[in-house]
């Protein structure tokens, strides 16, 4: 057991220097290195040590639901998005791979109690992600939970309604009245807490995702959504998902979405900031943009 | 954008301007930063209501006037409201778009004080999220107040609208008591108890998920008869002479039985309101699960009635009773008793399947669960839930158990036999037949007959006696 995990740390290292044959020498167990003689657990605390799930990955999880940051294929079933090629380029920026599979896809409510459980005991990460990137905007509730990166982009909420509809804000804020929201978003936040009647009177409908609430405004079900202001655009006015809906107001929150790193791996979320800082100045940020807004945002 | 939302827009202006001319007239003073509101986060566990003395998040908003500049703003709380502890959040937007600012917060009592480090021009909006505050525990309405300084000279906010907050109850008072307590602070400090077993969780989650668990009951108690009563008659529809019946049966049972109650599900709650036909939540609900259970059950009636012996028929015929009668007073007694296992399993399977409602939105157990875990994020609460469903299902199964033991032995040809049944008499009167000899076997003993001991569950009419 100590060995393995004093193997890991090192292979860990080697990987930020580039040197595999360190590693090679650490499992002999010949000559130990200063920073191994250490228990397992100062491997864990080492601050510049990126310990990962899969080792020259980065394990990825988000909620699939939420075009156009984060959609399946409808053919083939792949993950695709803003925060997908985020992913990926994040990942080559990093020397590594990112690493999308089928169970990638979680609830969002999820996403954050799976990233802070991940356990990183003796400097070897068992868990199921690295990091949760979900268009995700950075609360300090969250930061309580995990490590935020610096933020890659702004956001806003928005209000949905059908296009016949003549509902506003303050007529919404009633009892009777329906909105959809996503469950632990801060669109669900900002319903519940400036819809205080509507929420009183169970007015303020959880689903487990912004296509549900879409499809129930759609079909009349609710009365209102509450979503992340690129989301709604995205699905009605670019993609035309819905020819009977339109975004009735952009609600004006400033919030700016980041990636979810457990609080025990900071050297992750400092090789993070860093590669987001470079994709900035190189450009790539932009390049995603532009492919998935059609603009700079 | 859009011309109904910029004249609804219009609309607001116009309302808000009015409210505020209201609110200057009244300190006469002009205002360089208009509160535009003030809100707290509901920190009421499965409610929506904002409890004092416990951390929550307060939320105020301001507009720069026009030729002003604002450098920092002051939020005053009434006493006993507490900011210290708490992390502010500081966004300066002007309309959509996020204006770079590094402010700083400094709390301290039931003031907090954010300046900022370049001055918010007018037009700006200026957002506060302070997270971790508590209003006072007493509860009531709380007025934020404050004041902000332009060009130099500090001025009064003008008062936000009141946030209702309610009193701390007792409740929170025993979750305080948990949280100071060493045993669940060291509990809690091991990870895997404290995310699946957090004391103060299960403690507010029994209270906060027992309506969702009545939900629960009362959809699959009010479903469960509908589904029984359709299962029969689609199970007698299977058995008909007529072609025709037999395929309206066939088809009914088997695309019910053949895809998931998930997609049932979204099929009645998102399509039936697109023919503009609107049903509550809960009644959908329980005709969802109704027609669901109704496909198994006919299944397991019509396998129940199909395993009575050919001999019963003819018996039956033989007294001369017609095939209605046959079906009513012989065969279907005989079935009753022989699927009350299969359908009490059937039972336990739609109770736990409402969960699936939860997605669209039926406010049952599982809804309140996720809620819960979604505000805590802590797996608790799912612990919580499945402590309510077991309380449901264990004990069926136990009863199942029981009946499937009964009727194991009874066509073993164990248990007590009827002649040593009246030997016994005075020791067990239960074990006595209650019906007279001859007399025909009702409904409600067939029913009841797995229940009692020494009945034979097997041989109907004749083995009573």
């Amino acid at each position: 057991m100590h060995n393995m995990s004093r193997r890991s740390f090192i292979k860990g290292g080697s990987l930020l220097a580039g040197m595999g044959a360190i590693a090679l020498v650490g499992c002999g167990g010949g000559q130990q290195p200063a920073a191994d003689a250490g228990s397992a657990d100062a491997a864990a605390a080492d601050a510049s040590t990126i310990m990962l799930v899969t080792e020259g990955k980065l394990t990825c999880i988000s909620n699939m639901y939420f075009p156009p940051f984060e959609f399946m294929d409808e053919k083939t079933g792949e993950a695709k998005g803003f925060d997908i090629d985020l992913s990926r380029e994040l990942a080559k920026h990093m020397g590594l791979e990112a690493n999308w599979t089928k169970e990638s896809n979680m609830g969002f409510d999820t996403l954050v109690p799976t990233i802070s459980s991940v356990d990183y005991a003796g400097g070897k990460a068992t868990g199921k992600a690295d990091i949760a990137i979900a268009g995700m905007t950075i609360t300090d509730k969250r930061k309580q939970e995990v490590d935020m990166s610096d933020p890659y982009l702004d956001s806003n909420q928005s209000l949905v309604l059908r296009k016949d509809s003549e509902e506003t804000l303050e007529t919404l804020n009633a009892e009777g009245k329906k909105i959809a929201v996503q469950d632990g978003t801060t669109g669900e936040e900002w319903a519940r807490e400036n819809l205080t009647v509507a929420d009183a009177a169970k007015g303020i409908v959880k689903l487990d995702d912004i296509i549900n609430a879409m499809n129930g405004l759609n079909s009349k079900t609710y009365d209102a959504v509450i979503t992340d202001l690129p989301v709604a655009k995205y699905q009605i006015e670019t993609e035309k998902n819905y020819a009977d809906l339109k975004v009735a107001e952009a609600i004006p929150t400033g919030e700016q979405y980041g990636i979810a790193v457990s609080k025990k791996n900071p050297a992750l979320t400092a090789a993070i900031n860093k590669a987001l800082k470079e994709m900035v100045e190189d450009g790539t940020m932009k390049k995603l943009q532009v492919t998935w807004f059609g603009s700079e945002v | 954008m859009h011309a109904g939302s910029s004249n609804r827009l219009k609309r607001l202006v116009a309302a808000f301007a009015a409210l505020l001319v209201a609110l200057v007239l009244v300190p006469s003073q002009a205002q360089a930063l208009t509160t535009e509101k003030a809100t707290a986060r509901p920190n009421e566990d499965g409610g929506s209501g904002v409890i004092g003395g416990i951390p929550t998040r307060l939320t105020w908003e301001g507009v720069v006037e026009d030729g002003e500049s604002i450098t920092s703003v002051t939020l005053t709380l009434p006493n006993g409201a507490s900011f210290d502890n708490s992390t502010t959040k500081v966004t300066v937007l002007d309309n959509l778009t996020r204006i770079p600012n590094d402010a700083t917060a400094t709390p301290s009592g039931n003031t907090i004080a954010v300046k900022l480090s370049d001055p918010a021009k007018a037009g700006y909006k200026l957002r506060l999220e302070i997270e971790d505050m508590t209003f006072p525990s007493e509860g009531g309405d709380v007025v934020v107040n404050g004041s902000y300084e332009s060009a130099g000279k500090t001025q009064e906010l003008a008062p936000s609208k009141p946030i209702a907050t309610i009193a701390n109850t007792w409740l929170q008072q025993m979750v305080s008591f948990l949280d100071a307590q060493p045993w669940v602070q060291a509990w809690n400090s091991n990870q895997f108890l404290g995310m699946f077993l957090k004391p103060q969780l299960i403690l507010t989650s029994l209270f906060s998920l027992f309506p969702g668990w009545l939900v629960c009951l009362g959809i699959v108690v009010v479903a469960y008869p509908f589904a029984i009563l359709l299962g029969l008659v689609f199970a007698l529809m299977k058995l008909s002479k007529f072609r025709v019946v037999r395929a309206i049966a066939v088809v009914y049972i088997n695309v019910l039985r053949g895809t998931p109650l998930f997609l049932q599900i979204y099929i009645m709650f998102f399509g039936l309101p697109m023919m503009n036909i609107n049903i509550d939540n809960n009644v959908l609900g329980v005709i969802v699960m109704a027609i669901n259970s109704s496909a198994y059950l006919a299944e397991i009636f019509r396998a129940g009635i199909e395993s009575i012996p050919t001999g019963q028929y003819e018996a039956a015929a033989s007294l001369g009773m017609g095939r209605l009668m046959t079906m009513v007073n012989i065969i279907l007694p005989q079935t009753v008793r022989r699927v009350i296992p299969t359908v009490t399993s059937d039972f336990i399977m739609a109770f736990k399947d409402t969960s699936l409602l939860s997605s669209v939105g039926v406010m049952e157990l599982m809804m309140f669960s996720k809620n819960l875990t979604s505000v805590t994020g802590n797996m608790t609460p799912y612990v919580t839930a499945a402590i309510f469903y077991l309380i449901v299902t264990l004990p069926l199964i136990k009863v199942v158990t029981i009946i499937e033991k009964r009727i194991a032995r009874s066509e073993r040809g164990g248990g007590p036999r009827p002649k040593a049944k009246v030997a016994d008499a005075k020791q067990d009167d239960e074990q006595t037949p209650a019906e007279p000899e001859g007399a025909e076997a009702t409904l409600a003993s067939a029913l009841s007959a797995p229940f009692r001991a020494g009945t034979s569950v097997f041989g109907g009419v004749a083995d009573v006696r």
